[in-house]
């Protein structure tokens, strides 16, 4: 168990390794990409600019420092876990980046990526527990929790993923979800997966910065794919697996939603039926077609058209909203375990 | 005014993740006990949980689905 002293100094260097590796990184990552031709239109703006695209690989390479460096210092399997389920979301997201890919391919492909929480927790253990955190107790489940595993991070890597559809948006949330996320494996799960849990916070404040409206580049596939499997890997592994998905429940309301009215798996490029337009000035606007998925930002702009910007801040006041009811699950949860 | 609707649609959701929760933790977690009088084979048991659970979760996107129906024809259509 680490003691005080080396968590601080550990924590504050791995939060800025990943923070500085994004922020300093991203700046030659955005010309690079826009010398490479790599770039996509912003579809919510006048003129439509050109925004470059992935900043996955920025994001992969400052987090995997972070982590490296946390693994050497203290050899827990959990941190090198959370570590290879990142880089294999990393890969998946990087195909779907490069090729057009259909819509099976990233919820199928990403439960490759719970393989090394499983895997190392059979071959070398203490990967996670044998018992899920159920707010008002706990139930051992060691059977059951391999298949939960294989649920969780599909589920999580989609729902970041499904997320991205405003600039800012991704990054912005995820901040917000981590707070609550980061106070529970602080409570109830080990030091160690709270600093492997820092440079995915860091990495994001870092990101927001380019990314937040009006975006500088867009994470792409491989960014959020990362990101949403990593914060599920960091849940698991940190006993907070049901504090995670209360932190995640705008995005997963999202994926729901998306998914109920479309009653199957599909990417959203390839639903006909759009749910929003945009109006002569540059507002989104819900449309009246019935067939249309049901989706958050539809949601939130079906009383009246909004900004792009508005949207986005739409969406954090509802995370925020999400996080107080993370706070209160994990106030319960804590009067439960400590009676 | 929407955000609000989601706001209570989010607290909806929540709540029903709660009550299985406690429904999971209070029947499902000690089934061994009075099921099986605690002797039960550990395969066994998993697979009683696994089947309860996943009904569970089936319960609860339905009721999700009618949240969201309710939800929907009253913004969307009206």
């Amino acid at each position: 168990m680490l003691d005080g002293t080396n968590l601080i100094i550990y924590a504050a260097a791995v939060s800025a390794i990943s923070f500085c590796g994004v922020l300093l990184v991203t700046p030659a990552a955005i010309r690079l990409l826009v010398a490479k031709g790599r770039v996509v239109p912003d579809a919510h703006k006048p003129e439509m600019p050109q925004v470059p695209r992935p900043a996955g690989p920025v994001i992969m390479i400052s987090i995997a420092a972070a982590e490296v460096v946390l693994f050497i210092l203290t050899m827990n399997v959990a941190v090198f876990a959370i570590l290879l389920t990142t880089v294999i979301a990393f890969f998946v997201g990087y195909i779907d980046d490069s090729r057009v890919m259909p819509g099976w391919f990233k919820p199928v492909a990403l439960l490759a990526a719970a393989l090394p929480l499983v895997l190392l927790d059979i071959y070398v253990g203490d990967v996670y527990g044998d018992s899920l955190n159920l707010i008002f107790g706990s139930a051992y489940i060691p059977l059951l929790y391999v298949p939960l595993i294989f649920v969780i991070i599909p589920i999580t890597g989609n729902t970041i993923n499904s997320i991205d559809v405003l600039n800012g948006v991704a990054s912005g949330f995820l901040i917000i979800a981590m707070v609550p996320l980061l106070v529970s494996i602080a409570i109830f799960g080990s030091r160690e997966v709270f600093l492997a849990a820092l440079p995915l916070l860091f990495a994001a404040i870092a990101f927001y910065r380019y990314h937040k409206f009006p975006s500088r580049i867009f994470p792409g596939d491989s960014g959020t794919l990362l990101l949403g499997a990593m914060y599920g890997a960091i849940a698991i592994a940190g006993s907070s697996e049901i504090i995670g998905v209360i932190a995640l429940l705008p995005a997963v309301m999202n994926s729901f939603l998306f998914l109920a009215s479309v009653k199957r798996i599909v990417e959203h490029r390839e639903v006909k039926a759009r749910p929003t337009t945009l109006t002569n000035d540059f507002k989104i606007a819900a449309t009246n077609d019935n067939t249309a998925p049901a989706t958050l930002v539809r949601l939130i702009v079906v009383d009246k058209p909004l900004g792009e910007r508005e949207i986005g801040y739409q969406i954090f006041k509802l995370a925020l909203f999400t996080s107080l009811l993370a706070f209160v699950s994990i106030a319960i949860q804590y009067f439960v375990f400590s009676r | 005014m929407a955000l609000m609707i989601l706001a209570l649609f989010v607290t909806g959701m929540w709540a029903m993740i709660l009550a299985v929760a406690a429904f999971l933790v209070i029947f499902i977690a000690p089934i061994d006990v009075y099921l099986f009088g605690g002797h039960g084979e550990r395969l066994a048991i998993s697979a009683v949980q696994a089947a309860i659970a996943v009904l569970v979760v089936i319960i609860l996107v339905a009721g999700l689905s009618k949240l969201k129906r309710i939800y929907l024809h009253k913004k969307l259509q009206g």
